[in-house]
C-alpha cells in the first residue's frame, strides 16, 4: 500500500489571562492517530507549542479539536488548506459539539469514536469519494478496540517545564452514566459507562514512558467493583496520576492512595461539612485536591459565591480552579438558557469558562466576571498558583524518592519551558 | 433522575441531530379547535437529543408522524419536575414560535395556570 503524509493538527487557542500555563500533550489527536492505517505517515502540530508551517508537503489534512476555543482557528486552518487544494477532515470533541458550523469549512466532518473506522474514510478519500459527513454518533466501536494511543507522536521537548516532564494523558473508560448540567459528556461519549479491559488498561499504562499521568475519564466514580479492580491492577506499576472524582468510599480511597493517587479534581458546590470531610477523607488517604469551583449557576446569589470563597479558606484545598457557568451546546444548561433568551455571546473564542457570555439569575454579567476574577485572586493571595502547585509536585517527587522511581529533571531542559527560553526576571 | 408518567401520554421515538436515536414524552390536546403539542424532555431516558436541541425538526416529524399541520400547531417544550435538590431542574414550559427571527421572541414562558388550561382541554 502506498504510503500516505497527513498533517495533524491540535489548533491553538488563548490561554485564560492571569493563570499558570501548562501545555499537556493533548490526548485526543494520539488516540485518533492509533486508529489510522499503518500505511499514513504522520506529521503532527500542536499549535499551543510550536508554530503551524501550511508549506509543509502533505496529502491530507485532519484537525483535532477538544475545546470550544479552538474551533474558530481550527476553521481558520481548514479554510487555508482547502485555499491551497488539500482535503481536510475534521474531529474530536468540540467538532461534535460545534458540528453544524464546522462542516462548512472542511471537506468531512467525522462525527463519534474513530476506532475501526479511519480506513474506510481514507479509502474514500483516496477514490475521490469523501463523504462530507461520517456519522457514528451514538454507535460507539467495541472499547476492547481502543488500543494505546500514538505517543511517538509528541515532540516530548516541547512538553516540559523547566526541565520537568508534564504528565501524559491516559483514559481507563469512555461514556458516562452521570448527565451533569453543564456538561456534554453524555451527548459526546454516550451514558453508558464503557470500562476498558484491565488487562489492556495495565499494558497500555505500563508502556508510557512517563511515571506521571492523568487518567483524564470523566469520572472514576462509576462502578465500585472496577474502581477496585483497576486501583490493584495498576499499583504494581507504581504510576502517580492525577484523576477526577474518586468514589466516596474508605476502601476505595485506600485502594487509589495505594495506586498512585497523586491529586483529584473535586467539585465544590456548597459550604457543608459533607464536603470538608470528602477532602479531609482524600488527604488521609496521601491524596491532595484540587477544588472546581463553578460560579454563576442560577441557585447562587452574590453571597453564596462570597461565602463559597471563604469557605475554601477552611479546607485546605491544596489548589482550586475557578470557572464560570458557560453554556456549551448540547448540555442541559445551554438549551435551559437559550429558551430563557440568557445567552448573549455566541463567539466560541469567548467559550473558555473564564468569561461571562450569559445573563446569570442574581446579578449582572460584569458582577459575575468581577466575583470570578476576585475568587481567583483572593485564594491565590498568600501563595501564588505556581507555589502551590510546586509544593504538589515536592509530594510527588518525595513519593517517587521512596519507591525507587524519582527521575531526577532534565538539566539540558532547565532553561526551556514548552520549547521556548525561560526568560528570567533577576534583580540585581 | 426518573420523569413522571404523568407528563406525558406516549413515548415518542425521534432522529436527533445527525439521526442520533432520540426519545420524549408527548402530549397533544386540542384547544378551540387549535393543536397543541406538548414535548417532554427524559433526561436520562433520552438516549440522543434534547428536545430543546433537537427543535423544529423534532416537531415537524411529531406533525408528520400524527397527521398535522406544521404551520398551524401549537408547540411546548417541558423540562419536567424530577424531585431534584438543583433549582435547574425545576418544572418549566415554555411555548416556541419556530418561525420568530428575534432569537429573544421564540421560546415565551408559560405559567402553571396557563398549562393547566391546556391539558384540560
Amino acid at each position: 500500500m502506498e504510503t500516505i503524509k497527513m498533517k495533524l493538527i491540535y489548533p491553538r487557542w488563548q490561554k485564560l489571562r492571569g493563570q499558570t500555563t501548562f501545555n499537556l500533550p493533548p490526548h485526543g489527536p494520539v488516540a485518533f492517530a492509533a486508529t489510522l492505517p499503518e500505511w499514513v505517515d504522520i506529521d503532527f502540530v500542536d499549535e499551543n507549542v510550536e508554530d503551524l508551517n501550511f508549506d509543509d508537503p502533505c496529502d491530507i489534512v485532519a484537525i483535532s479539536m477538544m475545546l470550544s476555543t479552538q474551533v474558530k482557528r481550527g476553521w481558520a486552518i481548514a479554510d487555508e488548506y482547502r485555499r491551497r487544494g488539500i482535503k481536510v477532515i475534521a474531529g474530536g470533541i468540540s467538532t461534535m459539539l460545534h458540528a453544524e458550523d464546522t462542516v462548512n469549512h472542511v471537506d468531512s466532518v467525522f462525527l463519534g469514536e474513530s476506532e475501526g473506522r479511519m480506513e474506510e474514510v481514507l479509502n474514500d478519500w483516496k477514490e475521490g469519494k469523501l463523504r462530507k459527513i461520517y456519522n457514528y454518533m451514538g454507535q460507539q466501536p467495541p472499547i476492547e478496540l481502543v488500543g494505546p494511543c500514538r505517543r511517538d507522536l509528541y515532540k516530548r521537548e516541547l512538553y516540559n517545564h523547566k526541565g520537568v516532564q508534564m504528565v501524559d494523558l491516559f483514559h481507563a473508560s469512555r461514556g458516562c452514566r452521570f448527565s451533569c448540567y453543564p456538561c456534554a459528556v453524555s451527548y459526546l461519549g454516550g451514558r453508558i459507562f464503557r470500562p476498558r479491559p484491565i488487562d489492556k488498561v495495565v499494558e497500555d499504562m505500563a508502556g508510557i514512558d512517563n511515571n506521571r499521568l492523568f487518567i483524564v475519564d470523566n469520572s472514576l466514580a462509576q462502578n465500585k467493583e472496577w474502581e477496585k479492580e483497576l486501583f490493584r491492577a495498576i499499583a504494581p506499576l507504581k504510576k502517580k496520576w492525577i484523576s477526577h472524582t474518586i468514589e466516596d468510599d474508605p476502601e476505595i480511597l485506600d485502594l487509589a492512595g495505594k495506586a498512585g493517587a497523586w491529586y483529584v479534581y473535586q467539585a465544590v458546590y456548597d459550604t457543608s461539612d459533607y464536603i470538608k470531610e470528602r477532602i479531609k477523607r482524600y488527604h488521609d488517604n496521601g491524596i491532595g485536591v484540587e477544588g472546581t469551583i463553578l460560579l454563576g449557576l442560577d441557585n447562587q446569589t452574590e453571597d453564596d459565591i462570597k461565602r463559597l470563597i471563604d469557605f475554601l479558606g477552611e479546607i485546605d484545598l491544596d489548589l482550586a480552579e475557578f470557572t464560570v457557568m458557560t453554556p456549551f451546546p448540547h448540555t442541559k444548561g445551554y438549551d435551559d438558557l437559550l429558551r430563557q433568551g440568557r445567552i448573549f455571546d455566541f463567539d466560541w473564542d469567548h467559550y473558555n469558562a473564564g468569561q461571562v457570555v450569559f445573563q446569570p439569575k442574581h446579578m449582572s454579567p460584569e458582577r459575575l466576571q468581577e466575583l470570578y476574577d476576585y475568587a481567583w485572586k483572593s485564594f491565590y493571595a498568600d501563595e501564588s498558583q505556581e507555589q502551590k502547585m510546586f509544593r504538589l509536585f515536592c509530594n510527588v517527587a518525595l513519593r517517587e524518592m521512596q519507591e525507587g522511581t524519582y527521575r531526577p529533571r532534565d538539566r539540558r531542559l532547565a532553561n526551556k519551558s514548552f520549547g521556548r527560553e525561560v526568560v528570567r526576571n533577576i534583580k540585581k | 433522575m426518573k420523569v413522571s408518567t404523568d407528563y406525558y401520554d406516549e413515548l415518542f421515538d425521534f432522529k436527533g441531530q445527525w439521526d442520533m436515536p432520540s426519545r420524549c414524552g408527548l402530549k397533544i390536546r386540542n384547544v378551540k379547535g387549535t393543536p397543541v403539542i406538548i414535548v417532554t424532555e427524559l433526561y436520562q431516558e433520552n438516549p440522543g437529543t434534547s428536545v430543546t436541541y433537537a427543535g423544529e425538526s423534532l416537531a415537524r416529524q411529531i406533525c408528520d408522524a400524527k397527521g398535522l399541520d406544521h404551520d398551524t400547531v401549537r408547540y411546548i417544550e417541558c423540562t419536567p419536575d424530577t424531585n431534584s435538590k438543583l433549582s435547574f431542574y425545576d418544572e418549566e414550559f415554555y411555548e416556541v414560535d419556530f418561525k420568530a427571527t428575534d432569537p429573544a421572541k421564540k421560546y415565551t414562558r408559560l405559567s402553571p395556570e396557563q398549562i393547566d388550561e391546556i391539558k384540560q382541554s
